[in-house]
């Protein structure tokens, strides 16, 4: 049963330099259940999709195009009471940092119960019990105590785990985690990714996971959506994805981790950088960096559909 | 003549906050504790090599900038001594001591807070050269250009500013910065971390060609394994100030023999490893102001035991060219190693 459906998103932020098209036409959906991995370098679109699902695009950002649907329903046309009622409950979002998703001021247990409350008509007491539990759920030792702590005296590990409790609360059909395990450590993120990954599959919420690390990725997601220039230029299973990618840019990521590479010898790089929003070539934006544009690529690239698999490239890889 | 370039020698390097007289009072009548100390490096050993590429790996808090930090001379180790072609560093004075400083070059994460914003490219590579009279006046546009061929960017850029350049650009501009006094010895902290994936593999490779090209040797300093393991000779494992194993980059990989590292290697995200079910090592990484007894890492341990709880282990050689810090490599029941696989 599909999730989320979000077809040709435009989100435009007017700057006095112009029109910064952050995203650009970006279609997919989510299954019930299903984990897709969002992967894209900086500036490549994929937070402000997280976002523009949500409703939180901040003036001079605008949605100026395309629908998403939640459940069936249009985020798009829902009034601001609608939005405010479907945050925190049916969809939530975790971020990268979450000393800025936590007041420092309140304890972990009066945000806790706030967010309790905000959706749901209980007593106090129920609904610190709920967050108890929520907390004991993320694997923080202790949760009944831990409620009176206030966000400093969690260690950044432990203050994520807080942020995702907080988001699971109301047991949300979607979750959107932009890049939640970034700032952590190798061990500490192995710990968050093992609870995330148990509780999407015992709750069966859907969950967008927004990266710019293809090897969490492929630990995690079903499905794969590459973003480049505000675009999705690849999407497809996850195997599929990275064993036989279509276009050059999935191709170049894939080929020059380390490990797809011999030790010492020099890596297979993807040439040049990322071009500026405001400056983006005609047509394909890739095509100033890549080896297999052709006469064709100056034109908009039409999206390639063939099913469960579909790209954006006039030369795609092993077509031919 | 030895072969070795740099080497810390038992190099403890702990920070305290001075107490101002406020403090010293409040101590002093009981209303307050005595400041705490951050152990960030306890009796670490390290010898590199002329010529090699040594990754030096840890998680936050592990003491890895700080010892490349003491190593380079910057900060001066609480104990312990670091040397230079054999010769104590501290004992160096005048011109040697200014030799020994030019000759090693540090290239930091962040190459928007290590360049000065307000100068232009030309002025921040060519200034150091300038100023200690390696290149005449008038050949220091020249070097500037060379330099920045070098390290892959257009010599016309050379009179913009930082802003003006993207990330990677930025770096290799720290690159050829670090370039111009002519060092033989590089130490890299963390200078792709900040970088776009597609990018670093850019970056990488220009470390490794310019390794060839100037016999460089390089302290490559890093979270990422897989990162370090592709370019380095010999990799070093720290945790919470300690160095705990050192091993051959292809060694390291393969046969793992400290519990932290196995951890490491289990866990570090890896596009070959799909739809994984993921595990974790259980706990956090302990405060360096409070480090637990004996063996660090013991409360995280899935082997430990009372041993570990008490005595420290001593690095010891467990086979060629690996040292490893572990009371389970003592004749306690080796520790079990499934073999791993590489690539």
């Amino acid at each position: 049963m599909t999730l989320l459906e979000v077809s040709e998103l435009k989100t435009w932020f007017e700057t006095p330099a112009g029109t910064v098209k952050a995203v650009d036409g970006v279609s997919f959906s989510l299954a019930k259940g299903e984990i897709i991995g969002l992967v894209g370098e900086s500036g490549s679109g994929k937070s402000i999709t997280g976002f523009s699902i949500l409703g939180l695009v901040d003036p001079p950002g605008k949605v100026v195009g395309g629908t998403i649907r939640f459940n069936g329903e249009d985020l798009r046309a829902a009034s601001e009471a609608r939005l405010r009622a479907l945050r925190g409950d049916r969809i939530a979002m975790i971020f990268q940092d979450p000393m800025m998703t936590l007041n420092p001021v309140l304890s972990i247990g009066t945000q806790m119960v706030e967010t309790v409350l905000a959706h749901r008509r209980m007593s106090r007491a129920d609904a610190r019990a709920k967050a108890r539990d929520a907390l004991g759920r993320v694997g923080i030792p202790r949760p009944e105590e831990r409620l009176d702590a206030y966000p400093h005296e969690f260690s950044g590990g432990m203050r994520q785990r807080v942020a995702i409790a907080t988001a699971l609360l109301h047991e949300p059909d979607l979750i959107i985690a932009d890049e939640p395990t970034t700032a952590l450590d190798v061990t500490i993120q192995s710990q968050i990714l093992s609870e995330v990954q148990g509780l999407a599959a015992e709750m069966g919420m859907g969950l967008i996971w927004i990266s710019h690390d293809l090897g969490v990725v492929a630990g995690l997601a079903d499905r794969i959506a590459v973003m480049y220039a505000g675009r999705i230029v690849e999407e497809g299973p996850r195997d599929d994805v990275l064993d036989t990618p279509r276009h050059p840019y999935t191709s170049g990521l894939v080929a020059s981790a380390p490990i797809a590479n011999e030790r010492g010898k020099p890596l297979r790089q993807i040439r040049g950088s990322a071009p500026s929003a405001l400056h983006r070539p005609e047509g394909c934006a890739f095509r100033p960096r890549c080896d297999h544009a052709g006469d064709l690529c100056v034109n908009d690239v039409p999206e390639t559909c063939a099913a469960p698999r579909r790209w954006r490239c006039f030369y795609p890889l092993g077509s031919s | 003549m030895t072969d070795i370039l740099a080497a810390a020698e038992g190099v403890s390097k702990r920070f305290r906050h001075k107490p101002d007289f406020a403090e010293r009072l409040a101590i002093r009548l009981g209303a307050a504790t005595e400041p705490a100390t951050v152990h960030a490096l306890d009796g670490v050993d390290l010898h590199i090599h002329r010529g090699e590429v040594v990754g030096l790996v840890g998680e936050s808090g592990c003491g890895k900038s700080t010892l490349g930090r003491v190593i380079a001379g910057m900060l001066p180790p609480s104990e312990g001594r670091i040397t230079r072609d054999g010769q104590d560093i501290r004992a160096l004075r005048g011109a040697d001591a200014r030799k020994m400083r030019l000759a090693t070059q540090i290239i930091f994460q962040d190459p928007m807070s290590s360049l000065n914003p307000r100068k232009r490219v030309s002025e921040i590579i060519g200034e150091a050269p300038r100023v200690h009279g390696l290149i005449p006046r008038r050949e220091v546009r020249a070097e500037v250009g060379k330099l920045l061929a070098t390290v892959g960017l257009d010599p016309t850029m050379a009179d913009r500013y930082p802003h003006q350049f993207s990330g990677g650009q930025r770096q290799r501009i720290g690159i050829a910065r670090a370039l111009a006094v002519n060092p033989d010895f590089l130490i890299c902290d963390e200078s792709i971390a900040a970088l776009d994936v597609s990018i670093q593999a850019q970056v990488i490779n220009l470390f490794m060609d310019l390794r060839r090209q100037f016999n460089l040797t390089l302290l490559f300093i890093s979270h990422d394994l897989s990162v370090v393991r592709h370019i380095s000779d010999r990799v070093v494992i720290m945790y919470l100030g300690r160095v705990v194993e050192i091993s051959p980059a292809d060694t390291v990989f393969d046969a793992p023999r400290h519990p932290y590292t196995a951890a490491l290697l289990e866990e570090i995200p890896r596009l070959d490893r799909r739809g994984r079910r993921f595990t974790a090592i259980k706990g956090e990484i302990p405060s360096p102001v409070n480090p637990p007894p004996g063996c660090h890492f013991h409360p995280r341990c899935p082997h430990a035991f009372d041993r570990c709880r008490l005595e420290r282990p001593a690095l010891k050689q467990v086979g060629a060219g690996q040292d490893v810090a572990c009371h389970l490599n003592d004749g306690n029941g080796l520790i079990d190693t499934p073999s791993r696989q590489g690539e």
